[in-house]
C-alpha cells in the first residue's frame, strides 16, 4: 500500500466508522420503532425497508414515509435518524477537506506523483542537482536530444513551475535538498535507471557533497561537477568525480583556441552548438597589447593564456594586494598592473586603451563590465572585445555590445557537460583536433559546410554492436566488406549521399581523425557522425534495416517473403539461361 | 495496555462470536436464526474492517483481506434475505435460510482466521 492510500485510510477510520455507527443505530431503530400498516395492522420496518428509509434521510434526500406513513413512534425515530446520520456525513465530509489541505498529504501526494514519473521513464535518466540557469539550459539541451532528465532543487517555486515549462519530454521535479543524501535517494540517485548526476548548484560546497554523496551509494554513474574554485576542483577529482567542469577555465581554452587557430576554434564552436541554430562566423583575435580589466578568477585564467603567447598585457584591478603578488612574480615583468576600476576613460587611456588590440571586461559586475566595453568602444572603436556575462537576465545587454566573444559561465558549462554526456567521442575528437594544423581545420570546415550548408550540425556516435546496429552485424558476420562511404549512400534514393560527415572512427582505444569513405568498417568500432537531423534518421535506418543495408550497398531491391524469394530466384536463372553467351562474357 | 490495540481486539472477537451465535442451531430452521444477530454481525464486521484501514504492515494486510472476505459472505448471506423476502415477497423457507447460514458460515471461518492471525500477532510481541 502507498503512502497516500495509507494516509487516506488511516484518516478516514474514525469518519467511516461514525458513519457505519450512525447508520446501525437508526437502521436498528427504526425496525424495532412500532408501526401500523393500511390496514391498521401493527407492523414493522424490515431491515430491508429500513435500510432504504435511512439511506434516503441520511443523504438528505428524502422520499417522505415510505412504505406507510409513519406512526409517532416511527416519526420520534426518523427525527433522530436525521439528525444523527446528516451531522455524520458533515463530519466525514470535513475530514475529507482537511485531508485534501492537509500539507503533508499533499507533500506525500507530490511525491507519489514524482514516483510515478520516475517509474514511466523507459530508460536511463540523467539526475540534475540545481535547476539555475545551467540546470535549466542542460535541461533543454537532454531532453531535445531525447535523454529523459530529473531535476532536484531546494526551491518549491521552481519545481512547481517545472511542468509549465515547454520542455520536448516531461521533467519530473523533486523539491528537497541536495546536500542531504535521504533527498538524492529519494530523487532517484539509486535508481538503476539512473545514469549521471550533473551537481551544477551555485555553490562549489553543494557541488563537492553531491559528487561524495553519489560516489558513495551509487559508484557506478557518472559524476559532473561545476567548479568555480580550484581547492574544490581538486578535491572533488580526489574521489574519482569523472568531470570537473570549471567555467572560467574552460573559456580561458577556448579563448586560448581562438588566438592561436581561428578555424580551429570555428570547428569546437560548431560541433558543441546547439543543432539547427545558424552557423557562427569565425573570430579572429589579433596579437599585441591587451588590456584585462578585472583580475580575479576569469582575468587571471586568461592571463595565463595571453602570457603563452607572448604579448603584452596591462591589468586594471581595484585591488592593491593583487597587484603586490603580482608584480613579485618574475614571469610578469613585462606586464603592467594599474590600480583602478576600468569603466573611466582615465585609467583605460593610461592603460593605453587607444593603442590595444584587444580588451577583456573581467569583472563579476555586470554593469561594470557593460560600462567598461562602453567606454572603450568609445576610445578605439577596433578594439576586439571579450565580456564576462554573469546574469543571464542581461543577454540582450551584451548582445548589443556585438562583444566578439562572449563569457556566459553558465552557457559554457552548459555546452561542456552537454558534449560530455551526449557524446563522449566529441571530448577525443576536439583534443585530437587541437593538435592539427590549420589547414586540416580548414578543410574539415569546408566538408562540413558543404554537407550542412548554414546550420549547426547534429552529433551522433554509430555503434557497431548487435543492440544498436543489427542488420551492420548481420552483414559483417556474412564477411562482406562494408566500408565508410556505404554508409553515407541513401537508403532511399540511388547515388545520392546523405548529409552527413564521419568526423572520426574509434576502433581498439585507437581514433582515426576524419576516416575516408574507402576503410572498412569493423564489428565493435565506434564511428562519430555529424549531420543533419535527416541524414541521422537515414543512418539508423539503413543500420538496422537489413533490406536498406542491401540496398545502398548493392543498388538492388531484394525479396523478402519466401514465396518471392524463390520466383526472385526463378527469373534471375532465366535471365542467365537466355542472355546470350558473350554479353554474359561481357558482364563478368 | 495499549488502548487502540484493546478497541481493535474488542471488535475482531466480538465480530467472531456474534458470527457464531447466528451460525448456531439447525441449517434449515428460520427460528433458530435472529435477523437482529445477522445485522449486528454485519455492522461489526464493517467496524472491525475500517480500524484495519491503513496499516502498512504484512500482518495487517492478511487481516484486512480476511476481513473483506468475511464482508463480501455476509453482504451475500444479506442479499439473499432481501430478495427472497422483500423483493419476491416469498415467506422464509428453509431452503433460503440453509443458503443464508452456509454463506454466514464461510464468513466465521473468515473471521475466526483473522482472530488466529491477531493471537499470533500477539504471542509474537516480546513484551
Amino acid at each position: 500500500m502507498s503512502l497516500v492510500t495509507s494516509l487516506i485510510m488511516r484518516q478516514m477510520r474514525i469518519p467511516i466508522i461514525i458513519l457505519i455507527m450512525g447508520y446501525a443505530i437508526s437502521i436498528l431503530g427504526m425496525v424495532v420503532s412500532p408501526g401500523i400498516d393500511d390496514q391498521g395492522n401493527p407492523w414493522h420496518m424490515s431491515f430491508f425497508d429500513a435500510f432504504y428509509f435511512v439511506s434516503f434521510t441520511a443523504t438528505t434526500i428524502g422520499f417522505g414515509e415510505i412504505p406507510y406513513t409513519l406512526t409517532n413512534a416511527q416519526r420520534t425515530w426518523a427525527l433522530i435518524t436525521i439528525y444523527l446520520t446528516v451531522v455524520a456525513w458533515f463530519y466525514s465530509l470535513g475530514k475529507i477537506i482537511s485531508l485534501v489541505q492537509d500539507p503533508l498529504f499533499r507533500e506525500a501526494l507530490k511525491e507519489r506523483l514524482f514516483t510515478q514519473q520516475l517509474e514511466r521513464i523507459p530508460d536511463t535518466f540523467i539526475l540534475i542537482c540545481g535547476f539555475g540557469e545551467t540546470g535549466h539550459a542542460l535541461a533543454k539541451a537532454l531532453t531535445e536530444r531525447n535523454i529523459h532528465t530529473v531535476v532536484i532543487d531546494e526551491s518549491s517555486r521552481i519545481i512547481q513551475t517545472l511542468p509549465l515549462e515547454d520542455f520536448p519530454l516531461l521533467i519530473p521535479g523533486f523539491k528537497g535538498d541536495a546536500r542531504d543524501p535521504e533527498h538524492l535517494i529519494r530523487a532517484g540517485l539509486q535508481n538503476k535507471k539512473c545514469a549521471a548526476i550533473i551537481a551544477v548548484t551555485a555553490s562549489d560546497e553543494t557541488n563537492l557533497k553531491i559528487a561524495v554523496t553519489s560516489k558513495l551509494l551509487h559508484p557506478e554513474i557518472c559524476v559532473v561537477c561545476r567548479s568555480e574554485l580550484e581547492e574544490f576542483e581538486s578535491n572533488m577529482f580526489s574521489f574519482g568525480t569523472d568531470f570537473v567542469v570549471n567555467p572560467f577555465e574552460t573559456f580561458a581554452n577556448i579563448f586560448a583556441m581562438a588566438m592561436h587557430s581561428p578555424a580551429l576554434h570555428l570547428l569546437y564552436d560548431w560541433l558543441t552548438g546547439v543543432p539547427d541554430t545558424d552557423l557562427s562566423n569565425p573570430v579572429y583575435v589579433k596579437d599585441g597589447h591587451w588590456i584585462i580589466c578585472g583580475f580575479g578568477r576569469f582575468g587571471s585564467e586568461l592571463y595565463r593564456q595571453l602570457l603563452k603567447s607572448n604579448v603584452q598585457v596591462t591589468i586594471i584591478d581595484p585591488s592593491e594586494a593583487k597587484r603586490e603578488i603580482f608584480l613579485n612574480r618574475p614571469e610578469n615583468k613585462n606586464n603592467d598592473f594599474i590600480i583602478g576600476t576600468g569603466f573611466d576613460a582615465h585609467t583605460l587611456t593610461i592603460a593605453g586603451v587607444t593603442k590595444a588590440v584587444g580588451l577583456v571586461s573581467g569583472t563579476d559586475n555586470d554593469s561594470n563590465n557593460l560600462s567598461i566595453i562602453m567606454t572603450a568602444r568609445e576610445l578605439n572603436p577596433e578594439l576586439f572585445i571579450v565580456a564576462r556575462h554573469n546574469k543571464k537576465s542581461n543577454e540582450k545587454l551584451f548582445a548589443a555590445t556585438r562583444a566578439n566573444l562572449i563569457m556566459q559561465p553558465s552557457e559554457i558549462i552548459a555546452r561542456k557537460i552537454r558534449t560530455l554526456l551526449v557524446s563522449p567521442l566529441m571530448i577525443s575528437f576536439l583534443n585530437k583536433a587541437r593538435n592539427q594544423d590549420a589547414s586540416w581545420a580548414n578543410v574539415t570546415i569546408s566538408r562540413i559546410m558543404g554537407a550542412m550548408g548554414e546550420s549547426v550540425p547534429n552529433i551522433w556516435t554509430l555503434h557497431v554492436n548487435e543492440k544498436e546496429a543489427r542488420a551492420l552485424c548481420q552483414v559483417l558476420r556474412l564477411g562482406r566488406v562494408l566500408r565508410v562511404g556505404n554508409l553515407l549512400q541513401n537508403p532511399r534514393q540511388k547515388e545520392h549521399q546523405i548529409a552527413a560527415v564521419p568526423l572520426m572512427l574509434k576502433r581498439n582505444q585507437k581514433f582515426l581523425l576524419m576516416p575516408t569513405n574507402d576503410i572498412a568498417i569493423k564489428s565493435g568500432d565506434q564511428i562519430l557522425f555529424c549531420g543533419t537531423p535527416g541524414a541521422h534518421r537515414s543512418m539508423t535506418w539503413s543500420q538496422n534495416d537489413i533490406h536498406s543495408l542491401n540496398y545502398i550497398m548493392t543498388y538492388e531491391d531484394a525479396p523478402d517473403s519466401f514465396i518471392w524469394r524463390k520466383f526472385h530466384q526463378f527469373i534471375k536463372r532465366n535471365e542467365r539461361r537466355h542472355r546470350p553467351r558473350q554479353k554474359r562474357h561481357l558482364m563478368k | 495496555m495499549n488502548r487502540e490495540k484493546v478497541v481493535f481486539s474488542f471488535f475482531m472477537i466480538l465480530a467472531l462470536t456474534l458470527n457464531f451465535g447466528f451460525f448456531t442451531g439447525e441449517v434449515d430452521n428460520p427460528s433458530h436464526h435472529n435477523v437482529y444477530e445477522l445485522f449486528a454481525v454485519i455492522v461489526v464486521n464493517l467496524i472491525a474492517t475500517v480500524l484495519k484501514f491503513g496499516d502498512r504492515s504484512q500482518m495487517g494486510a492478511m487481516l484486512l483481506a480476511t476481513s473483506l472476505v468475511a464482508l463480501v459472505q455476509l453482504f451475500s448471506a444479506s442479499i439473499v434475505w432481501a430478495y427472497v423476502v422483500n423483493i419476491q415477497g416469498h415467506p422464509m423457507t428453509a431452503g433460503t435460510m440453509s443458503t443464508i447460514i452456509s454463506l454466514s458460515g464461510g464468513a466465521m471461518i473468515a473471521n475466526f482466521i483473522s482472530v488466529i492471525l491477531l493471537i499470533i500477532e500477539t504471542s509474537m510481541m516480546r513484551h
